[in-house]
């Protein structure tokens, strides 16, 4: 009896306890309910608007840095800035260009390349009910090259680009000097040091979108950092935004071209696990996911697996300016046996099991299109160098003869993640494999780090790779010039100095030209294995079918383009 | 007890100070710099338009007076990685939901864990005892996420019992906190079934049986009270980390806590928030040690906190 009576007591402390500690955390949060409350609801109709309305749902990888135009340098903030807000031109599904606040088919392009002027569409308004003007443009691009602003692309597209631009970032000039002006309301006129024939991609990026200044400067400190402190005129507008959760869009109804958004709203939650997010989207709760690591395999038959094409390219650095193996590496012998010698299909396989496609080439596939005839960039020089064992070996042995040696060790630079490391153990296996006497040693670093060390060139062998910022071959072509700002590989070559000179310069208005001047740079840079290329990058996702306009990634500013993504079912 | 707390609260004042002296010049030596990731992007002139932004182009002997006086003014700078954004604010927003999961998971997780080595003691070598060995066993050694990750699959996806992720409500709470109360619940039951039966064979428990007292009443009053002081020694700082929020945890629920912001800020070398999350993760522990330290006395008069010759 006593036992018992034991036992009773135990067990009503503790669940007493149990239930006092959960009444307990329900109070502590008294003040989050509300919204959590509010929050699940929503949630819960908006699965069923995700069925009955057309809801996008997705995940993102990160918070957003910066809703600021101004400071937006990654791919989320330029994703989510290029839905909210609009420039003249904006992106359409797979990156053409087409008009935005300005009418493509009216601007005037000078015939010395050097003054555009755009016309402004009258009927576009920002989120308040405020006209969308030419003064917001001058505006916001007077904001952006400011020193003060800091705004890493303001200087990156503007200096030596737009006039004045270069000195007002240093100091000599006020923001007021720079060669934009609003002729009238609706009519922007810009001025440029040098015909710029990829112009157009600036002002489809999110520096050179438009902002309000009264609402701006009314701010102050506090614009873009919360909803409040937020004007839009794109074709979404922010309804909710708990950053470190996610947030959401609605179409904006003051869009003049509301009519063509076909989604009702964009619904983004911050997922950081790659399992996590393809659970969601097992159960149905979200209708896209990006796969990475062993999710692409798994997936791999799936009907709703598909690989996108990116304009991204990965290669091997040879560090011909390095202090310890600049000798090695200025011999193209010694390059072209390193750069031939591994076999990239076996690459891609093992590091990333994806799509992806080994690169022969720098200017990657399906990104610019000769201007007259429209081929594919790649069309004239498919693949100037590849994966071949036996040339890789001849070179090898010629270049033992030719620098005197019989082993020599490498240090290969890369990223400490899964993938980082996975990158630096094939490398290592496969070359020292094929190329007698070569030991590879491993340098796994964090990101930041890696990019520190090849900023300061002190490295010898390393795996990197390079993204587009705007619509043109020669932001992968200028990356080689001779003291060129990253041209972190010590690369020189007086006949591509030339190519690349006569490019940005005379050859600036003569397009097919230019177009191809650029393809010869390129062969001539590979010709002499100035670099190793290894892929074209792939992303692979899984996608509900009735998502429209999400087949193709855009080669450059945001990967999608959710003014032209629809839901049909 | 106040002059105590006064002195104990001086302490932790110049503990807190060391601590963000040496977190501050620790992190300096980070490699790498907040706008790394942009590097090639930049140009210097711009580099360093940025660093006198940040007042990163001072030397860092002025860098750190600079801190440490908006650090007695409660200003805890702006984030490099959310553009302007106050460190304080962004911190606050996170520790919402990582210490509402930790202490939950606390809470149950102790009272259980004590419930089960207080169980074990008294039924020693019996069926409970073993049961009790192995749950605490298999939650020592196999790591939380790995609950997590068959919690997540079996239940949220599998049987659809519960959600797979975020944070929107109690039912978004509760496998997480099953997957975080499992490593407290296993310490607890360990320590508590080892100290029950040290205190069960004490000369004061005999004495206890000897003047007729009630089993319940020895159990409760005398023995488990004794047998806590041990358990509160871990529980403390166990609470602190669990509060400030588990980063795989937090990932696998795609819970908006502050865990993944410790380890994220060092990474991107966002030097306010690495210094603000150092910061709160030390006045919480200091906070805590203080706590425990008084509850000692009030568990086991024995102990007396404010020394022998007040």
């Amino acid at each position: 009896m006593r036992k018992a009576n034991w036992l009773l007591l135990v067990l009503v402390v503790v669940l007493s306890m149990f239930l006092a500690a959960c009444s307990g955390g329900d109070d502590t949060t008294e003040e989050d309910t509300g919204t959590d409350t509010q929050q699940g609801s929503e949630g819960d109709s908006t699965n069923e608007e995700g069925n009955d309305g057309k809801v996008l749902r997705v995940v993102s990888t990160s918070e957003i840095p910066s809703l600021d135009p101004a400071q937006a340098t990654d791919s989320v903030s330029i994703q989510y800035t290029d839905s909210l807000y609009e420039g003249l031109y904006r992106l359409k599904t797979g990156g053409e260009i087409v008009s935005g606040i300005a009418n493509e088919d009216e601007t005037v392009i000078s015939e010395d390349g050097l003054t555009y002027t755009f016309k402004l569409r009258e009927d576009a308004k920002w989120s308040n009910g405020e006209p969308v003007t030419a003064n917001d443009f001058v505006y916001a691009w007077r904001r952006a090259i400011t020193p003060e602003t800091a705004s890493v692309y303001g200087e990156y597209l503007m200096s030596g680009a737009i006039k004045n631009a270069t000195e007002i970032y240093a100091g000599e000039l006020e923001p007021t000097e720079l060669g934009v002006t609003a002729e009238d309301d609706y009519t922007l006129k810009v001025e440029l040091v040098k015909p710029v024939p990829y112009f157009e991609s600036f002002v489809a990026f999110p520096t050179f979108l438009p902002l309000n200044q009264a609402f701006v400067e009314e701010q102050g400190e506090n614009f873009a950092i919360e909803l409040d402190n937020l004007l839009f005129n794109g074709p979404f507008v922010l309804t909710e935004w708990d950053n470190a959760a996610g947030w959401k869009l609605e179409r904006n109804d003051q869009y003049w071209d509301k009519d063509n958004v076909d989604l009702d709203g964009i619904n983004v939650k911050v997922v950081k696990e790659t399992g996590t997010a393809v659970s969601l989207y097992e159960k149905g709760e979200i209708d896209r996911v990006g796969l990475s690591g062993e999710f692409v395999d798994q997936k791999k038959t799936s009907p709703d697996y598909y690989s996108l094409s990116e304009a991204t390219v990965f290669w091997l650095k040879f560090n011909q300016g390095s202090s310890t193996k600049g000798e090695y590496m200025q011999n193209e012998n010694f390059r072209r046996a390193i750069a031939q010698g591994f076999d990239k299909e076996a690459f891609i396989n093992i590091v990333y099991g994806n799509d992806s496609i080994p690169a022969d080439y720098f200017v990657p596939s399906d990104f610019v299109q000769n201007p007259e005839t429209g081929e594919d960039f790649r069309a004239k020089y498919g693949n100037i160098i590849s994966y071949d064992l036996e040339t890789a070996q001849s070179a090898w042995e010629k270049a033992k003869q030719e620098l005197g040696f019989e082993e020599v060790s490498l240090v290969f630079l890369s990223g400490d993640s899964d993938v980082g490391k996975a990158i630096t153990e094939f490398f290592k296996s496969e070359l020292e494999k094929n190329l007698e006497g070569l030991t590879i040693e491993l340098q796994n670093v964090p990101w930041s780090e890696q990019l520190e060390i090849m900023d300061a060139q002190e490295y010898e062998l390393a795996f990197s790779g390079w993204g587009p910022d705007y619509k043109d071959a020669i932001s992968f072509i200028d990356l080689w010039e001779t003291g060129g700002a990253n041209n972190d590989i010590g690369y020189s070559n007086d006949e591509y100095d030339a190519l690349v000179k006569s490019v940005k310069n005379e050859l600036a208005l003569k397009p097919v030209e230019r177009f191809e001047a650029m393809q010869e740079a390129e062969k001539i840079m590979l010709d002499e294995a100035g670099i190793g290329p290894v892929m074209q990058r792939k992303t692979s996702v899984l996608s509900k079918n009735y998502v429209t306009g999400m087949e193709q990634l855009n080669p450059f500013g945001p990967s999608y383009s959710y003014k032209y993504v629809g839901i049909e079912k | 007890m106040s002059k105590y707390l006064l002195q104990r609260i001086g302490y932790m004042v110049i503990t807190l100070f060391i601590i963000a002296t040496a977190t501050f010049f620790l992190m300096k030596l980070l490699p790498g710099s907040p706008f790394n990731q942009l590097a090639s992007k930049l140009s210097d002139e711009q580099m360093a338009i940025l660093l006198s932004r940040y007042g990163l182009d001072q030397p860092v002997p002025i860098q750190y007076f600079n801190y440490i006086v908006g650090l007695i003014q409660g200003d805890l700078g702006v984030s490099f990685q959310f553009n302007n954004q106050d460190v304080t604010k962004l911190i606050m927003n996170r520790l919402a939901p990582s210490a509402y999961l930790g202490g939950q998971a606390m809470i149950i997780g102790t009272i259980l864990g004590i419930v089960l080595g207080m169980v074990a003691a008294i039924r020693n070598n019996t069926w409970i005892d073993y049961t009790s060995n192995v749950v605490a066993v298999i939650g020592i050694s196999i790591p939380s996420f790995v609950f997590a990750g068959l919690l997540q699959y079996y239940i949220a996806v599998k049987w659809d019992l519960l959600p797979v992720a975020f944070w929107e409500g109690f039912e978004y709470t509760i496998l997480p906190t099953i997957s975080l109360m499992i490593f407290p619940l296993a310490i607890c039951a360990r320590f508590m079934r080892t100290e029950m039966m040290e205190v069960l064979g004490s000369d004061y428990i005999e004495l206890a049986r000897a003047k007729g007292m009630t089993k319940s009443t020895i159990m409760l009053k005398h023995a488990m009270r004794n047998a806590l002081v041990p358990v509160i020694t871990v529980l403390g700082p166990m609470t602190v980390s669990l509060m400030t929020g588990t980063l795989v945890i937090e990932q696998i629920f795609a819970i908006p806590g502050l865990g993944e912001q410790f380890v994220r800020s060092i990474s991107v070398n966002d030097y306010p928030m690495i210094m603000g999350t150092t910061l709160l993760f030390s006045v919480l522990f200091i906070v805590v040690i203080l706590i425990v330290d008084i509850m000692y006395g009030l568990i086991d008069p024995r102990i007396r906190i404010t020394g022998g010759k007040d």
